[in-house]
């Protein structure tokens, strides 16, 4: 019974995650202003990082000794080793995570600078309006 | 106003139908059983050869698997994922080229004094959590990365709190930022090179690798091991300590630029045509 409900919840986290992205892809396509662009793509980034960790994850379960999943002992015997094996989570996906985010941190500074040099440019963020002064202009131009 | 609705319903149907696609499989087991019970055996290997001393040819002698992974064992992923966040903050800085370096003419006087000692105090904290991070991050979870986003957020509070006269009197100037900014890249080129220094130089009987860490079965370089009682990772500490600096003098950067005064920043597009 209670492993049913651990299912249960673990599934309404991975869907719960699935519909998040989506709904950031959503956002990242439709909308026209380039700020909340901006905010569905580090919403994105943050929920594609979560579902990796969560990928990592692993269940605790009964007959593991209750201790950090880390090594305290510097100078472990072979047995100290694989009580850490028994209790450690899978560190693949949290280092692809650690350096995704401080890149994603540095790709969004970049996006940040390029949002204010077009409002700088146009005087708006709105992609729609954006493209209806250009629009504006060739037409003066062609005429 | 009808076009969106109608674009609206597409999205919709379209995110309902994505979240089915990929519904189905994660609940037929495509991501193996739920929730993971056992590891993956790439993640065993790493984990049992990350501090093992009784297999020195394979260990890195740094208890943190994780920064053992990032430095070591895909040690030139995360170089090349270092160049990919230097070119980003270069993009970033260069958009500014106009106005880099110069002093800002707008001259603020900050927040209150009380708001702006209380800062001060927790500036101080802010770096020592973050050189913590730094230093310590082949014994516990952090590391580099880590710890460099952790100290850099000084800069972005110091800029709000005290204004961005601050930066124009202090000593920390662009051209030197920009210098220990490199400073530490190279750094990392160098500590990732030193291995095989004496094979570049003649002596062709020194086998070593790139990236090379703890002593390997063909060869007795080593970078150390443990100081005192302390397992130091080898050149994981090196790389933490150079990619610490790199990240906070990066971010300390585009922050300084990015909070340029209007006036300033405008300079940068003067010369092109508004609407294009």
């Amino acid at each position: 019974m209670g492993s049913e409900i651990q299912i249960a919840m673990y599934m309404t986290v991975i869907l719960s995650l699935y519909i998040n992205i989506s709904i950031c892809m959503y956002g990242v396509i439709s909308k026209p202003n380039l700020i909340k662009k901006l905010i569905s793509l580090t919403i994105l980034q943050d929920s594609i990082n979560m579902f990796l960790i969560l990928i990592g994850y692993r269940l605790w379960r009964p007959g593991i000794v209750l201790q950090p999943p880390v090594l305290l002992d510097w100078s472990p015997t072979s047995e100290v080793l694989k009580q850490f094996l028994e209790r450690a989570v899978d560190p693949l996906p949290q280092a692809l995570v650690l350096t995704a985010i401080v890149i994603g941190l540095a790709v969004n500074i970049f996006l940040i600078t390029v949002i204010l040099h077009t409002y700088r440019h146009f005087g708006t963020v709105d992609m729609d309006e954006i493209g209806r002064l250009k629009r504006v202009v060739i037409v003066e131009e062609t005429a | 106003m009808k076009g969106t609705r109608a674009r609206d319903i597409i999205f919709i149907t379209l995110i309902i139908f994505a979240i089915t696609i990929l519904a189905i499989p994660t609940l037929l087991g495509a991501l193996s059983s739920i929730p993971p019970i056992d590891l993956r055996t790439i993640a065993i290997n790493y984990l049992n050869n990350t501090y093992n001393p009784f297999n020195q040819t394979l260990w890195t002698s740094s208890p943190e698997a994780v920064a053992a992974i990032v430095w070591d064992y895909r040690g030139l992923d995360t170089l090349f994922e270092t160049v990919v966040f230097y070119s980003a903050i270069v993009a970033a800085l260069a958009l500014y080229r106009e106005i880099l370096g110069e002093k800002d003419i707008l001259k603020g006087k900050g927040l209150s004094v009380i708001v702006q000692r209380a800062t001060a105090v927790s500036m101080v904290g802010i770096l020592v959590v973050g050189f913590a991070t730094i230093l310590h991050g082949q014994l516990t979870p952090g590391g580099g990365f880590q710890g460099g986003a952790i100290a850099a957020v000084t800069s972005v509070i110091a800029i709000v709190v005290f204004s961005r006269l601050i930066i124009d009197k202090s000593r920390l100037s662009y051209k030197r930022l920009l210098l220990i900014r490199n400073a530490a890249l190279v750094g990392i080129a160098l500590i990732a090179i030193i291995p095989i220094i004496p094979f570049m130089f003649g002596d062709h009987t020194f086998l070593s690798f790139i990236f090379q860490n703890q002593v390997k079965a063909v060869n007795s370089f080593s970078y150390p091991q443990i100081i005192v009682d302390v397992p130091m990772g080898g050149s994981i500490w090196f790389y933490n300590l150079f990619e610490g600096l790199a990240v906070i003098t990066a971010f300390s950067l585009a922050i300084i630029v990015v909070f340029y005064s209007e006036e300033l920043s405008r300079k940068t597009i003067e010369g092109g045509e508004i609407g294009f």
